[in-house]
């Protein structure tokens, strides 16, 4: 079952279409991951799902409610703005009860106890001003979380925190899998490939697919990648520069090249003639799976 | 729900000392005023006395209870009104521009609840504020002039609190409509100065909430007269509904 459908959603503005003609849909209990370069329209359309912007043109369905004629389903929703900010005067706890308050949370104490324990947060006693990012960033995912909703909207949750905070977030998001519906937009592929089931990739407002990370790398896997170790890989790659079948071609390590192809069949003949040719002792041959960056690279070229 | 946003806006006037910043201003006025207009009049003359102009019969009026008040209205009108105007302007304003607007409506919470929260709040603290400021101002008043009377003092003071609705409602609709503190500021005082200049047409100052803070003076210095106050109290009324009414359509509309 869908969680969240959109239909040929559009969002126009005066000169730029950031969103045209959606037609997105995340399955339940899955963490997606909303792929795109920055200003592709990843940031608008989750405004149009959670209200805040209107759409021109289309609509979509959240949690089985059409986001144009209701808000109810904004009760289900937990969200992380890519920035979040806070009443800087209040500590955690005051601006969590707050937040609890709101959302007709009843006997809350012992829930943000809970949540700030699941953030790390519990022992911060602190006015929100003197946070770190990192630390707004894992209370913000507090605040999502208080109401326990169904799904988990987080704009680029990990852009602008340093390794450390960037994993813990992504633990964070990661322990939720299968509890929650997880719709996580960015633009960094390590992140998406560490935890999502499935990937959209957007571009210039539009999807360019919308796929399992499994399903992609089968359909991208055309075994058109190669890494070869030798003992001479500079000799080798002085060679291979000259065939036709050799889309490009790179020093990966000290032994190592890697090879874009055109033809396997071709590569699989002649590449072994070659070291022969060249008297070259070979160490490795393998034919490598595209990453989720090749394939984003590749979709959005 | 207004009531939890309110109790949330407290906390924020509290820790954040705008709230005593408010209450230090109206005690300082209402405590002052009576002694200024108490004593001006002998510093005026302790003054001319240095200055070499013996011989010159300089004839000063003996303050009255009605100088205490007027002093009492010239704050509220002047110094107060720009320290609510500082305090309250960047209330939806601010908030949109630092995004603290967007963690609470995206709960489904009612934007037009949210706008009314902040209205009633705003109104009722001043109220507080107004009717202790009155008090000790009629305490120190009757302290040291030995006489005021409760009937015109507390209809000016009901007056202001008319006043106080309007500029309020301009308040929200400007921090409404601006996407931050100095555009709302901007909105409020264009508003304002435009009211003001209306003012000065004899034919359309009845209908004007302005024209409430000449009538406090004229219920101070003459009489008091409710059936002159009837189409200022109306028409205030009717446009600070207009103007929250339209903020909250504005502000139900906007993108976040």
């Amino acid at each position: 079952m869908n969680i969240i459908e959109t239909y040929d959603l559009c969002k126009y503005f005066k000169d730029k279409k950031a969103i045209d003609n959606l037609n997105l849909e995340v399955p339940e209990g899955i963490i997606f991951g909303y792929l795109g370069p920055n200003g592709a329209g990843k940031t608008t359309t989750i405004r149009l799902l959670l209200n805040l912007a209107k759409p021109t043109k289309g609509y979509a369905m959240v949690l089985g409610e059409d986001i144009t004629k209701s808000k109810n389903y904004l009760k289900k929703i937990g969200y992380l703005p890519d920035v979040p900010n806070f009443y800087n005067y209040l500590t955690a706890r005051e601006y969590l009860a707050f937040i609890a308050e709101i959302s007709n949370i009843k006997n809350y104490k012992n829930r943000i106890e809970e949540i700030l324990e699941i953030v790390d947060l519990k022992n911060e006693k602190g006015r929100i001003g003197t946070y770190s990012r990192g630390m707004k960033q894992r209370l913000g995912l507090a605040q999502a979380l208080i109401h326990n909703p169904e799904i988990l909207i987080l704009d680029e949750p990990t852009s602008a925190l340093d390794p450390k905070g960037r994993k813990e977030i992504l633990d964070l998001i990661l322990s939720f899998k299968e509890k929650k519906t997880i719709f996580f937009s960015t633009h960094i592929l390590a992140d998406v490939e560490r935890i999502c089931d499935r990937v959209g990739i957007l571009k210039e407002g539009r999807l360019l697919l919308n796929d399992t990370i499994q399903n992609l790398k089968k359909k991208y896997n055309r075994r058109r990648l190669l890494l070869i170790e030798a003992d001479n890989p500079l000799r080798l790659m002085e060679r291979l520069k000259r065939c036709d079948w050799v889309n490009s071609i790179k020093l990966e390590n000290e032994n190592g090249i890697l090879i874009n192809i055109k033809d396997i069949s071709i590569s699989q003949r002649e590449i072994p003639k070659i070291i022969l040719e060249e008297n070259i002792n070979l160490l490795k041959f393998e034919f490598l799976e595209p990453t989720l960056e090749d394939i984003f690279l590749e979709v959005t070229a | 729900m207004i009531l939890k946003l309110m109790k949330k806006e407290l906390k924020e006037l509290l820790k954040t000392g705008r709230f005593y910043a408010l209450l230090i201003t109206f005690l300082f006025f209402a405590i002052s005023s009576p002694p200024i207009a108490k004593f001006t009049p002998e510093i005026i003359k302790s003054l001319i006395q240095t200055q070499d102009t013996k011989g010159i019969i300089i004839q000063i009026p003996s303050p009255t209870w009605k100088d205490s008040f007027l002093q009492f209205f010239k704050n509220l009108n002047q110094i107060i009104f720009i320290v609510l105007i500082i305090i309250f302007i960047g209330c939806i304003s601010e908030e949109k521009n630092k995004g603290t607007a967007v963690t609470i409506i995206v709960r489904g919470i009612d934007r037009k609840k949210w706008i009314i929260s902040k209205f009633l709040f705003q109104i009722l603290i001043c109220f507080i504020l107004l009717i202790i400021s009155y008090i000790i101002c009629a305490y120190y008043t009757f302290f040291l002039f030995s006489h005021f009377p409760l009937y015109n003092s507390l209809s000016s003071t009901i007056l202001y609190a008319f006043y106080l609705i309007f500029v309020i409602s301009l308040i929200i609709f400007s921090s409404s409509i601006g996407n931050n503190a100095i555009q709302s500021g901007g909105i409020f005082f264009i508003i304002f100065i435009i009211l003001n200049i209306i003012n000065i047409f004899p034919n359309l100052n009845s209908y004007n909430p302005i024209y409430l803070s000449t009538l406090q003076n004229q219920w101070i210095t003459q009489s008091v007269n409710w059936q002159s106050a009837l189409k200022p109290i109306l028409s205030t009324l009717i446009m600070s509904t207009f103007l929250i009414y339209i903020g909250m359509i504005y502000f139900d509309r906007q993108e976040l």
